[in-house]
């Protein structure tokens, strides 16, 4: 039926780009982290040597986290309503449940550090395997605080945290590449052997690898969905989110690095290897930014 | 089969129970005028800020020439039996009151803004400073509690008693005999998004065209409706509060990485007043 809107009140978008900046913060952080945990709680003893860096990495990616956060909600002071249980914490909003995680995950990172530091096996293993539970977790409820929306049809998906956590482990892996080469360049030593690094692409080639599939299984839901999901398929193919979504995420933050990953002679060069590491990490921010504002860009029209 | 409660925050529906009220609303379409005569007198009286709307109207025109017609839509918060905005606050600062309300507790409020993320009728929004009295709750959620200080002294909601053409009705869904009740059991009614699940509360009745209709909300805008929002949006000085308003006209690289900078730029200049104007 024809027609047109001529009138309708103008809804903000309620969250913005330091949320999304929030979100990929905690990818990067989660996924380092997974990294750290590989040689001291899973026994890939190669992967020692980065596990005091890729553990600090990531607390350090986490300490800016509360800062964004923070600033970001209108009463700033009373941001320790969250903590409090059982009066104000309601324990059916997700965000809640991030709010613990948020604060428990540093700290088990941090006595995970001390263990590694000290060289003590049994208790950095411990302590290691709780914070890498706490990780997946944190990053894990992000995903969920955007799935449980049903209005917000898109990202009413049961895949939304895992995708969450693959951008996660990808962009974590690319940053942790990207920060370590470039350490060894202003060490001007090789504190980590570069091949260490070209392995540790690796395993970001195969979160890129899955990344994709799933993209291409939203992709196909989208296109078998209602209208709503057909707008959405417009508006990041070729409409107001190509650039974040398309541009930024899809061909710079996935299909580029796997080219170059894919390549033998790029994938052991460490400058391609460091360039589709950073391509990787910058580009789940394209990913963030679409999840966080793409629907309620759409939905404030109505 | 068990009831469905939304949260482990409130009370459960009172939809149907003895002994209980439910208040709830209809909105007879055929009766509205577009007077916006509720709007007017909601915004003044709750000094609601520029931008932001406890009860607008929407207006679409439909049909081919020479077919028209011009419907009417007052939306405002469907006070729903389900409300996925309970659900989701993580402070407990919106709840039910037991005769159906949904309230905001402007004293929990953190203003992390998930109500209004998880609001499927975008009937939520944050106070912003720009209000006329400076000691009226600000940077909090807010949306329209059906006037509850109004209807516990007996009266009727400011909508309902501004309404022009009487299209409002408010009453008690519980009381059979309440003019609601009857207006509901004698005509075909309708909610706005029943598929979300939310068993919104505000019912309309000669609800038949596609103004209901998020995705021809979205598609149809009239051109001076999608400019006059754009225009809203580059000129409104809230951007930092109210996160990443994005104009799509300028959604190319650059202005993608202006909406960042700006978005930024604004979001940092509006910390030092949050946080050194006090604590509340």
């Amino acid at each position: 039926m024809g027609g047109q809107i001529l009138a309708n009140a103008y809804h903000h978008e309620y969250w913005g780009f330091p949320i999304a900046l929030y979100f990929w913060l905690v990818g990067g952080s989660a996924g380092s982290f997974v990294i750290s945990s590989l040689g001291w709680v899973f026994g890939v003893k190669k992967y020692k040597p980065v596990a005091f860096f890729a553990s600090n990495f990531a607390t350090g990616l986490l300490m800016i986290v509360p800062i964004l956060l923070i600033i970001d909600l209108g009463k700033p002071w009373r941001f320790f309503h969250l903590l409090m249980i059982p009066s104000f914490s309601h324990w059916s909003a997700p965000m809640v449940w991030g709010a613990w995680f948020i604060l428990t995950y540093p700290v088990g990172m941090m006595i995970y550090s001390y263990f590694v530091y000290q060289k003590n096996q049994k208790m950095a293993r411990i302590f290691g395997l709780l914070a890498v539970v706490l990780a997946i977790c944190t990053h894990w409820y992000t995903g969920v605080v955007m799935q449980l929306n049903p209005s917000r049809i898109p990202n009413h998906d049961s895949a939304a945290p895992i995708l969450f956590l693959t951008g996660a482990y990808v962009s974590g892996i690319g940053l942790l590449v990207f920060c370590m080469w470039l350490r060894n360049k202003f060490a001007k030593r090789e504190i980590v052997p570069e091949s260490l690094l070209i392995d540790m692409s690796r395993l970001m080639l195969y979160g890129i690898v899955f990344d994709m599939f799933l993209l291409f299984n939203d992709f196909l839901q989208a296109t078998y969905g209602t209208g709503e999901d057909h707008t959405m398929l417009y508006d990041v193919l070729l409409g107001v989110f190509r650039w974040p979504y398309l541009y930024l995420e899809l061909v710079w933050g996935l299909i580029m690095p796997l080219i170059i990953l894919v390549i033998p002679k790029f994938s052991r060069n460490i400058y391609w290897v460091v360039l589709a590491s950073f391509m990787c990490a910058t580009g789940v921010y394209g990913m963030r930014i679409w999840w966080v504002m793409g629907t309620t860009y759409y939905q404030g029209h109505f | 089969m068990s009831e469905r409660v939304y949260g482990f925050n409130g009370v459960s529906p009172s939809l149907g129970k003895k002994g209980r009220r439910r208040y709830a609303m209809v909105v007879d379409l055929r009766r509205c005028t577009g007077c916006n005569a509720c709007t007017s007198s909601c915004k003044t009286s709750y000094d609601v800020p520029l931008g932001d709307w406890r009860i607008w109207t929407m207006e679409a025109e439909t049909g081919e020439y020479p077919n028209t017609k011009r419907q009417v839509l007052p939306r405002l918060c469907n006070q729903c039996d389900q409300p996925s905005c309970i659900r989701n606050c993580p402070t407990k600062a919106t709840f039910r009151h037991p005769d159906g309300f949904v309230l905001q507790r402007y004293n929990r409020c953190i203003g992390c803004r998930t109500c209004m993320v998880a609001c499927p009728y975008n009937a939520r929004h944050l106070l912003t400073p720009h209000r006329r009295d400076k000691r009226n709750p600000r940077d909090v959620a807010d949306k329209c509690d059906f006037c509850i200080v109004r209807v516990t002294r007996g009266l009727a909601p400011l909508c309902v008693t501004s309404c022009t053409g009487g299209a409002m009705v408010f009453g008690d869904r519980n009381d059979p005999d309440s003019e609601i009740s009857k207006l509901i059991r004698n005509n075909k009614t309708f909610t706005l998004r029943p598929e979300m699940g939310n068993e919104p509360q505000v019912h309309y009745i000669g609800l038949d065209g596609p103004i209901a209709d998020p995705e021809f909300a979205f598609h149809q805008r009239a051109e001076q409706v999608h400019r006059r929002e754009n225009t809203f949006k580059r000129d409104n000085e809230l951007g930092g509060e109210l996160g990443g308003d994005i104009i799509d006209t300028e959604m190319d690289f650059w202005g993608l990485m202006r909406h960042i900078g700006r978005n930024f730029k604004t979001f940092f200049s509006a910390a030092p007043n949050k946080f050194f104007r006090g604590p509340y």
